[in-house]
């Protein structure tokens, strides 16, 4: 290879690496700290729902990879439980909190969106199909979500935080 | 012999001469494509290839270690991205470590955004982000009788479980300090730590042919208008015998 191609493979190569280091903070729509206060009014102090080897056997095959970590922070009160949960839509990390009361979801936003496509995901039009959603058989949802063209694997990561909020909650109230 | 059986044999002769010039080359094409194809469902993008001369050829520097931080029994150093944990590789796109701590059953690695809490075996119990730390960014990590301290923008806290923190004072906090490394320790983690190409970018340039360079799409080119060559004189070599055997 002569110099020229290679300076520009190393150009197009240092771009893409600027635009993925730019990108790793990605846009926040909201501090999960605001969104956990928002949700009780206040910021409780969190409570760990810790991954035995049976729970994370169970979180990976809802989400069809291990776990990242052992132990899962989570904030509740009597009804309702808040989980911020990160799962990797194609290459970077979406961060999104979930709300569940009474084993059902009430609402979810997505806080830190990483990805340069598929921003589409954040939208209330998208977002309000997990509204009442709760896990059937299989640890499956109990409704189909549309996809959304051009993000379907962000949508897929969703799905798989929502069942996974869903099993925390289900799992953390035992 | 008739003109028409000149031609086929002229053809047959290319065609085969054409299809075996450029086997290897089909080859890479459709296997790279097939790959890439299924490249979520084999998880190329989270995998990485880490050698000297793939940096070099893609004209990344490779940064070389040049601290190391270092607890009881934890030894932790870093570059390109990645840190060498005990000596074995902990994740890609990391930020730089700003120290490492060990208590007693769990040690903590700070980076200036994001503590990582492990299990002494190296398992990771939890990255506690931005949102759960008490302030950002970390500007330094200690311990101080079984609490680990940090000292961020917003003061210094401490906590024995990295949920719950406190304000905390510096006194008796021993911080985690970094050492140098000698050059052969740096040649020795080096190789470990070499900047790595994502499989899925690496096949990706593979197929497009700007692994080669400026000229790689060019040949790629090329190659597409030698298949459609291929399909072509192999469509006329296997119809027109035929044809002519129909008139008979």
């Amino acid at each position: 290879m002569n110099r020229r191609p290679r300076r520009s493979l190393a150009l197009l190569t240092l771009a893409l690496g600027a635009a993925a280091a730019g990108l790793v903070r990605g846009e926040i729509y909201q501090a999960p700290d605001a969104f956990v206060a928002e949700v009780f009014g206040s910021r409780p102090a969190p409570k760990v729902l810790w991954l035995t080897q049976d729970l994370q056997a169970q979180a990976a095959a809802i989400l069809g990879h291990s776990p990242a970590q052992l132990r899962q922070r989570y904030w509740s009160d009597s009804r309702k439980s808040v989980w911020i949960l990160e799962e990797i839509g194609k290459e970077e990390l979406i961060t999104a909190g979930f709300v569940v009361v009474d084993g059902r979801i009430d609402h979810v936003r997505v806080l830190v969106y990483r990805e340069s496509r598929g921003q589409e995901v954040r939208t209330p039009s998208f977002l309000k199909q997990f509204k009442d959603a709760k896990l059937a058989l299989g640890d499956r949802l109990d409704r189909e979500i549309d996809g959304i063209a051009g993000a379907t694997l962000s949508v897929a990561a969703m799905e798989r935080m929502a069942r996974l909020a869903l099993f925390f909650d289900r799992t953390s109230r035992k | 012999m008739s003109p028409r059986l000149l031609l086929l044999r002229l053809l047959r002769r290319w065609h085969a001469r054409i299809g075996f010039a450029a086997l290897l080359f089909f080859l890479i094409l459709a296997v790279t494509g097939l790959a890439l194809n299924h490249g979520q469902s084999l998880g190329l993008d989270g995998r990485f290839v880490h050698a000297e001369w793939l940096a070099r050829w893609y004209g990344i520097k490779s940064e070389p270690p040049r601290r190391v931080f270092r607890s009881g029994h934890h030894v932790l150093t870093a570059a390109n991205g990645r840190w060498l944990l005990d000596g074995k590789i902990s994740g890609e796109k990391l930020p730089q470590a700003v120290g490492l701590v060990e208590l007693a059953d769990v040690f903590v690695v700070a980076s200036d955004t994001a503590l990582h809490v492990y299990r002494e075996n190296g398992e990771l119990i939890e990255k506690v982000g931005p949102g759960a730390l008490p302030g950002a960014p970390v500007r330094a990590i200690g311990s101080n009788a079984r609490r680990i301290v940090l000292r961020t923008a917003s003061g210094v806290f401490a906590s024995a479980d990295a949920l719950s923190w406190r304000p905390a004072s510096e006194r008796s906090v021993r911080w985690s300090v970094p050492a140098e490394l000698s050059i052969s320790e740096q040649q020795a983690y080096e190789e470990a730590l070499a900047p790595g190409i994502s499989v899925e970018q690496l096949l990706l340039d593979l197929h497009s042919g700007r692994f080669a360079g400026r000229y790689g799409p060019l040949a790629v080119d090329l190659l597409a208008l030698l298949l459609v060559t291929l399909s072509l004189t192999g469509a006329w070599l296997f119809l027109v015998p035929r044809m002519h055997r129909g008139r008979h």
